[in-house]
């Protein structure tokens, strides 16, 4: 079988129409007979057969081809161009799947794909908004427990009745350091930690199992198993101020986790679900809201108004009257001087002394003085 | 179906729709169609305003200015856009100056319509995307046809304005299928329109949501066509996410669009077939220097053609005009 194809005559034509059939369609023809008229910007091209042979008819006169598109086959003999047409006809009864790339294969990048492999995830079990990514695929697999086979999340502690039962959320470092302020709180007990990263399920920390996703805590509530829940994460106010809402929703009560060596002074008005670490002091009069974590030796000085879902590093200091707003994380020895106001969602770069109001949703950025590190000449070498 | 038969049956539609409407050019009228069919049949259709003219570029926009301030909306096609050069007096002196010059009393509509651009081995003349030479001239608008713009909606959102417009249409295009946006996409990619008040729309294409999207790419005409091919290709292959902001009026810029983008991605690329330096891209810079200040987080990149004539040989144009294997490279080192 050979192609008849509109031949390419000049560089301005792209296309060419078909202008009139010399010969019935399936009909035989001898090499050299006029087959066709194509007409293209330029010129009425005439088309001949170059062997002889059946011509089958692509296309009907008047309509428009692509220069190099064949118009017509020409085969052999005519068992063939009826084998031709049969198997033709075959393909058009195979309903043809609708989009791009047929109906079982889900769009995805090609890492998208490795990665869904790896975790054993069937990609048409995976929902996305455009291509599937990496991303997806991990939350896919995050959402359905088999997929990476974690460790068996454990059961929560008993814990005593005769304190207040506390859910940590979260399984990161910061749990370590409210499991450490627990062990010396005769009112408190952990009774399990949550984490949303199956990695963490069935270890413990301190001796509090890790006892699975978020989703557990309303279980846990409804259960009775608990009587309050504090926020373990430091290194994000978002996740914080998730969490907190989660359980707004839930009504169920956060609690403060407050270091016994931490200086409360008198008139001082704080929250609930605040975590605040050794050393650290609020002084005469100052106001906190909810769900913050303070880290050691922070110095909050009289008066100051401190919002929710804040949190600080080690060392942090301000000065009398100072406002902070709500979300703000401050970096480590962060000082503020007096009567300094710091907007919600700021965030501060460690070392920075703020002398200024910082706006809402800002950061403020300094120059550290920074170090370099070398090794010490042997005083004894190279003499 | 191929833009050029869209174009074809949209230019159809409004000379049916509307008698003001006047189509001149070049061997427009039937059996030539025009040098790339755009017009075919039309002749047919309306024999008393579909006006084959003396092959005088001057001369013909000339007359389509004296036709609109009568009351016509004349349609000129220049055969291709490299001779816009011999209208350009007509454009600047007295087409786009008459409402004014005459104390609002006369509009002077004149749509001119031509192909441009390269990759066809044309040669030097008819080859060149020289609409960046009419990109800020007071009171011309310049649009470019491109696949996800319909152009029926196009000349009929033209005809309710009273302002002179070039079109630039891509002579690759014209065998390009129209693929609009339907329910939010256009094939696998998400895809929505975006317009500022009284402006044509600008088409926002990612493949994944635009939040994700670590570039805003920006492009018209058939760049914006094969742009969309790469960033594909980068999202499949190398999970390498691009906004695509495809705006059809590229004069005035609608900067909205844009910037809205540029605040999700921070970071920006501007392509264009014409020549680098002095461009579409570099206004574009200068405006989203100015709106993104301090949002950016990286320079902003400017793809264009090299300085340069544009050779004959197909081998040597690639080494001039901007070309995919281009694209991929730069839009994958902004998006970084």
């Amino acid at each position: 079988m050979t192609p008849v194809s509109v031949p390419w005559t000049d560089v301005n034509s792209e296309s060419a129409v078909v202008s009139a059939w010399h010969v019935p369609d399936r009909s035989m023809v001898r090499g050299g007979d006029a087959l066709v008229d194509v007409e293209t910007s330029k010129a009425l091209l005439e088309v001949e057969a170059e062997v002889d042979g059946f011509v089958l008819q692509l296309v009907p006169a008047g309509s428009e081809v692509s220069v190099g598109e064949p118009v017509a086959l020409l085969f052999d003999d005519e068992a063939s161009m009826v084998a031709h047409l049969e198997s033709r006809a075959k393909e058009a009864d195979v309903p043809r799947e609708s989009g791009e790339g047929g109906a079982d294969e889900a769009r995805a990048t090609a890492k998208a794909r490795a990665r869904a492999q790896e975790l054993g995830i069937d990609l048409a079990s995976v929902t996305a908004a455009g291509l599937i990514t990496v991303r997806d695929v991990e939350a896919a697999a995050g959402s359905s427990p088999s997929a990476i086979a974690p460790s068996e999340p454990g059961s929560p502690l008993p814990g005593d009745a005769a304190t207040q039962r506390l859910l940590l959320i979260g399984a990161g470092l910061g749990a370590t350091q409210v499991a450490d302020i627990l062990a010396e709180t005769p009112g408190q007990s952990a009774i399990g930690i949550i984490d949303d990263d199956p990695a963490f399920w069935g270890r413990d920390v301190r001796g509090v199992p890790v006892i699975g996703g978020s989703d557990q805590i309303a279980t846990l509530w409804e259960r009775s198993a608990m009587d309050a829940v504090v926020v373990t994460i430091s290194t994000s106010v978002s996740a914080r101020s998730r969490f907190r809402e989660l359980c707004r929703a839930a009504g169920i009560p956060l609690a403060n986790v407050i270091d016994r060596r931490a200086k409360i002074a008198s008139g001082v008005r704080i929250g609930l679900g605040n975590v605040v670490c050794a050393f650290v002091q609020l002084a005469t009069e100052c106001q906190v809201g909810d769900n913050n974590f303070f880290s050691a030796y922070n110095s909050f000085e009289h008066h100051n108004v401190l919002g929710s879902d804040i949190s600080t590093g080690p060392g942090c200091m301000t000065s009398g009257e100072v406002h902070i707003g709500d979300r703000v994380r401050l970096g480590m020895a962060v000082m503020v001087e007096p009567k300094i106001s710091i907007g919600a969602d700021s965030v501060v770069a460690s070392g920075s002394v703020i002398v200024h109001s910082v706006p809402p949703a800002h950061a403020v950025k300094t120059k550290v003085v920074t170090t370099a590190v070398v090794p010490i000449r042997d005083p004894g070498a190279g003499s | 179906m191929m833009l050029v038969k869209e174009l074809n049956a949209a230019l159809e539609r409004i000379l049916t729709d509307d008698p003001r409407v006047v189509l001149m050019g070049e061997d427009i009228a039937d059996p030539y169609g025009g040098a790339f069919k755009v017009t075919r049949g039309l002749s047919s259709v309306a024999p008393e305003r579909v006006l084959t003219t003396p092959v005088s570029e001057g001369a013909i926009v000339g007359m389509a200015a004296g036709l609109a301030m009568s009351g016509y909306r004349p349609i000129v096609e220049i055969m291709f856009a490299d001779f816009l050069s011999l209208t350009f007096d007509q454009v600047m002196n007295h087409i786009t100056k008459y409402p004014a010059m005459y104390d609002g009393k006369v509009t002077c509509p004149v749509i001119i319509r031509s192909p441009s651009g390269g990759h066809r081995g044309y040669g030097p003349t008819h080859s060149q995307s020289p609409e960046k030479h009419f990109l800020g001239l007071p009171g011309l608008t310049v649009v470019a046809a491109s696949p996800y713009h319909d152009p029926l909606a196009t000349l009929r959102a033209l005809l309710l304005r009273d302002d002179p417009v070039l079109l630039v249409e891509h002579k690759l295009l014209y065998a390009e299928a129209l693929t609009l946006a339907v329910g939010g996409r256009i094939g696998a990619a998400l895809a929505r329109e975006e317009s500022s008040a009284g402006r044509l729309p600008s088409v926002l294409i990612s493949w994944v949501p635009p939040e994700v999207c670590t570039v805003t790419v920006v492009a018209y005409g058939y760049s914006a066509l094969i742009a969309a091919r790469v960033l594909e290709q980068l999202a499949i292959e190398e999970e390498v996410f691009g906004e695509l902001v495809v705006p059809a009026e590229i004069a005035p810029l609608d900067a909205a669009p844009i910037s809205a983008s540029l605040r999700r991605t921070r970071s920006l690329i501007t392509i264009e077939e014409g020549t680098e330096g002095w461009s579409w891209g570099s206004e574009i810079a200068q405006r989203m220097s100015v709106e993104a200040f301090g949002q950016l987080r990286r320079p902003v990149d400017i793809l264009a053609s090299a300085s340069s004539i544009i050779p004959s040989s197909r081998e040597r144009e690639r080494e001039v005009l901007v070309t995919q294997s281009d694209m991929r490279q730069r839009i994958r080192a902004a998006a970084a």
